[in-house]
């Protein structure tokens, strides 16, 4: 509810950048996971796909922990954005959710199971990293068109509307948009964890190729598509402050050819690294684009806060525990840089 | 806010699916992390190696089940806003913080030293290591105490007030020590680790019943039995007095859990007995089949011979929960409380009587084999806990302040059938995978063969031949 104070509404904004850090980082980090997953449908060779999940068995899981973050930090700062958006999105969130526990079971079931049940699971891990990115991605569209919420008296406005509502040929393209974004990030981190002479890498750079323009198109339209469906966009990008959106735009092309010209050369770590900071420009700019709404025409981040934001809670999570947890999930991912090959591992 | 009765009671059994199938993999992750930290601590105390091996066994076995914790509590997370939306926004003030405490201070931490936990041997010193142990177990008690803190608010809620459709925290203080927290905190600890200590008794028993490595197995099954026979009368003596805290807090909650339907007889006496079992009658009013013990209800509950208890019929019609459920649920987790302090009794007897030792242990083929079975017990202790503690509840999702039914998302019937449907399958998938792992590993037994591990070695983690150790690096951190 609106009628914070000055300092809440600071404390408020403040974690709403907290907020967009964890998706962000989610997004980053799980999205490589998960595009490794879409690409694995494609591979032919049984041990391949197994040294796929091998190749992200110790990090997925941390991954994973920033989205839960990110559920946390929503609820106890803005429960009133998270109790009706949440209830709009139920079904593509349910499905999401199955695909991220068929995904757990999958990558645990995998090295047990008979040769007849691998192929299954592998089938299964395909296929729900690839439903956890298109729901993932339709859940992020269907917000951006927002929702309508009740009017009584004395209640705090909630969802109304059906389970359907989230259904739009813009939100249908959202979730194309990231299936063909994770995918990227998918192979690149592919190439990067795997020997220079794997096959699976080969395959991997052949597809970068491809998916790399693929990518390119799908970021123009879907800029275009939302200048042209959204007037806040339209209005923010072409407005008096248009030239920091051209910088912007332009930081994100310049990231984009680093990471191709970083990809031609065969430097694979540095192509995803450069992926990531197109990717993290560009989920940055979204989250400015929209403010100061969380939930366009719906919700903003000041109406949609819990009335008792406290500087106290801030500090104590921020100062001791954020920061630990990026720097153990930082470590890990360093533990687990080296290069592997598909023998290599699978045992 | 539902309308239908049915699409309210399928908007409850929607959650009550999820959350049932979630609560049967962290007591085991809260109590066998405190079992490991201990097991672990002999071990660098007195350097015998059977407690490393027994250390690195039911480890494997807790990293499994963690992984379900993990599959199963995202899902929890997400559900209060998309099931419970309208409550979501009304106690989100509260409840969301406390759960956001949780998720910052429990299990952010306990992501941090599992990692160590897990691939920490061999890499890091030996005091190191159980230095992450110990954070394992203080981060996931955390998490236990978090979500009992904000439950036991919603059965006793205190420190706010109802304003503009949301809970107005006003005194945090009192929100956070709410009445109901006293007994039912500690009751879901100790719960939680008698049913870890259950688990080993369990686990062990049935490799000294298959005779294998028995000194090892003998020194498990020994050490959590007779912990046992302290931990078993605790929870019986916790659940006493939780039922006090309902009694006096809740009075529509105990009215239904005991079947109690009338707070005087017909002609005007208090009424004190205690209904052993029944069945209510057609009409709702009254337990058409019952065996009755004159006064033992206002004994368990006033602790005086004639104490007044509320009866069902002094609470609105429109307030009163169900009752069958509660009532069968409490007695069969009452029972089983029973049971274990029986069997924790009879491993006393036993080994008094010298009967425990290595050599004859395993000739207590009784023993062992009811030892086997209380693995399985604890679960539906668990379960029934909160059946009768949630359904007694009802009909309000916060005790005399907002109904459940205020507190649904706007669902349609065939949206709620989806989600029940669909996750009756996937929960069922984890729970599968869960239990065919806890089998292959039991059945494979103990790692006697590689070398324990002083400290950081030179080399990497040498490449685990076995699938369940592929297993076990993948599954969490
Ligand atoms: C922190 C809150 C919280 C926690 C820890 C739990 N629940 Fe709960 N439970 C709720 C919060 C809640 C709820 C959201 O408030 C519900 C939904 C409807 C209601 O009245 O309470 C509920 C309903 C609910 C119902 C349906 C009640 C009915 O139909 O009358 C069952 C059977 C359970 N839960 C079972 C459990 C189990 C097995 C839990 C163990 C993890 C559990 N609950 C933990
Ligand atoms: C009903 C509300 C609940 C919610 C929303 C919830 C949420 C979660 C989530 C999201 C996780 C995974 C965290 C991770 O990745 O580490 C988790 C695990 C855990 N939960 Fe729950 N949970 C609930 C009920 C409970 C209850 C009643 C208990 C205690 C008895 C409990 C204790 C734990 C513990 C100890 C863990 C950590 C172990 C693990 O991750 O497997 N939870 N929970
Ligand atoms: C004679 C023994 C026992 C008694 C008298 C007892 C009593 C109770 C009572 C009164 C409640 C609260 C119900 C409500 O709030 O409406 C409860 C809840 C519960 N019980 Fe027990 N109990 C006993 C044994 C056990 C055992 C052995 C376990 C599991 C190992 C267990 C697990 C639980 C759980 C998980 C809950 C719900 C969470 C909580 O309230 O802490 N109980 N019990």
């Amino acid at each position: 509810m609106d009628g914070l104070t000055q300092i809440q509404s600071i404390i408020t904004f403040a974690w709403w950048m907290v907020f967009s850090l964890s998706v962000v980082l989610y997004v980053v980090l799980d999205g490589a996971d998960l595009g490794a997953g879409v690409f694995s449908l494609f591979v032919r060779n049984a041990d391949e796909r197994g040294a796929i999940m091998s190749a992200m068995a110790g990090t997925w899981d941390a991954n994973e922990t920033w989205l839960i973050v990110a559920g946390g930090v929503l609820f106890a700062i803005f429960p009133f954005v998270y109790g009706s958006a949440f209830s709009y999105l139920m079904v593509p969130m349910a499905f999401a959710l199955w695909g991220m526990i068929t995904r757990a079971v999958a990558l645990e079931f995998r090295h047990l199971a008979e040769p007849r049940w691998q192929r299954f699971s592998d089938l299964a891990f395909g296929f729900s990293s690839l439903a956890v990115a298109f729901f993932g991605g339709m859940a992020l569209g269907a917000v951006m068109q927002g929702f309508p919420l009740t009017h009584e008296p004395s209640t705090v406005p909630t969802y109304v509307g059906g389970a359907l509502r989230f259904i739009s040929p813009f939100s249908i393209w959202t979730g194309i948009a990231s299936v063909v974004t994770v995918t990227l990030g998918g192979v690149l981190f592919v190439r990067a964890r795997f020997q220079q002479r794997e096959p699976i890498r080969w395959q991997a750079v052949k597809w970068c190729n491809v998916v790399f323009y693929l990518a390119l198109a799908v970021a123009i339209i879907t800029i275009v598509f939302s200048a042209t469906i959204f007037p806040w966009a339209a209005h923010k990008w072409l407005g008096p402050n248009f030239w920091i959106w051209a910088i912007v735009l332009l930081a994100m092309i310049v990231a984009a050819l680093k990471m191709r010209i970083a990809a031609n050369r065969d430097r694979d770590l540095e192509a995803l690294i450069w992926f990531t900071v197109a990717l993290a420009i560009m989920s940055i700019s979204f989250m400015a684009t929209i403010y100061p709404w969380m939930v366009p025409g719906t919700w903003t981040i000041y109406s949609g806060a819990s009335p008792p934001v406290t500087l106290f809670e801030f500090t104590f999570s921020m100062g001791a525990f954020f920061p630990v947890m990026i720097i153990y999930n930082a470590y890990q991912i360093w533990v687990f840089r080296e290069r592997i090959s598909a023998m290599g591992v699978h045992h | 806010m539902q309308n239908s009765a049915l699409s309210l009671l399928l908007s409850r059994l929607d959650f009550a699916w999820i959350t049932s199938m979630h609560i049967i993999y962290p007591p085991l992750t809260a109590g066998l992390s405190i079992l490991l930290f201990i097991a672990e601590w002999r071990w660098v105390r007195t350097d015998d190696e059977q407690w490393y091996r027994l250390t690195r066994f039911f480890e494997k076995l807790f990293i499994i089940n963690f992984g379900a914790g993990v599959a199963t509590g995202i899902t929890m997370e997400m559900a209060f806003g998309i099931l419970y939306g309208p409550f979501s926004q009304a106690a989100g003030p509260f409840f969301g913080q406390v759960l956001a405490y949780e998720t910052i201070s429990a299990f952010m931490y306990e992501a941090g030293f599992i990692g160590l936990m897990v691939f920490g041997w061999g890499k890091l010193g030996k005091k190191m290591h159980l230095f992450a142990t110990a954070n394992v177990a203080v981060a996931s008690t955390l998490s236990v105490w978090w979500i009992l803190v904000a439950n036991s608010w919603m059965q006793t809620p205190r420190g706010v007030v109802f304003k503009n459709g949301f809970f107005h925290v006003v005194n945090w203080g009192a929100a956070l020590i709410n009445p109901d927290v006293t007994f039912a905190v500690p009751h879901m600890e100790v719960a939680a680790i008698e049913l870890s200590l259950c688990f080993v008794t369990a686990v062990s028993a049935w490799q000294l019943l298959k005779k294998r490595h028995v000194p090892m197995f003998q020194r498990a099954l020994k050490w959590s039995v007779l912990t046992l026979v302290v931990i078993a009368p605790l929870q019986v003596y916790l659940g006493d007095g939780l039922g006090g805290t309902v009694a006096h807090d809740q009075a529509s909650a105990l009215a239904a859990l005991e079947g109690h339907y009338h707070t005087y007889n017909p002609n005007g006496s208090v009424d004190t007995s205690w209904e052993v079992v029944g069945w209510p009658n057609a009409k709702g009013d009254d337990m058409a089949l019952a065996i009755a013990i004159p006064h033992v209800l206002s004994l368990l509950e006033t602790h005086t011979w004639n104490g007044k208890v509320t009866g069902l019929d002094d609470i609105p019609p429109q307030d009163r929960p169900p009752v069958l459920i509660p009532f069968y649920a409490f007695r069969i987790m009452a029972g089983i409380g029973t049971v274990f302090m029986l069997l924790a009794f009879w491993g006393l007897f036993l080994a008094v009587r010298g009967k425990m030792a290595v050599q004859n242990i395993i000739d207590n083929k009784w023993f062992l084999r009811a030892a086997v079975v209380c693995g399985v017990l604890p679960y539906i202790a668990v379960w029934t806990g909160w059946w009768t503690r949630e359904i007694s509840r009802q009909p309000w999702v916060v005790y005399g302040m907002m109904t459940t039914a205020q507190g649904t998302s706007r669902m349609s019937v065939a949206q709620e059938i989806f989600w029940l449907v669909g996750y009756i399958g996937f929960e069922i998938l984890v729970w599968g995978g869960t239990w065919y792992f806890f089998a292959k590993v039991v059945r494979h037994g103990p790692d006697m063969e590689s070398p324990t591990v002083d400290g950081p070695m030179p080399a990497l983690d040498p490449p685990e031949p076995h699938a369940v150790l592929a297993f076990v690096k993948r599954t969490k951190t």
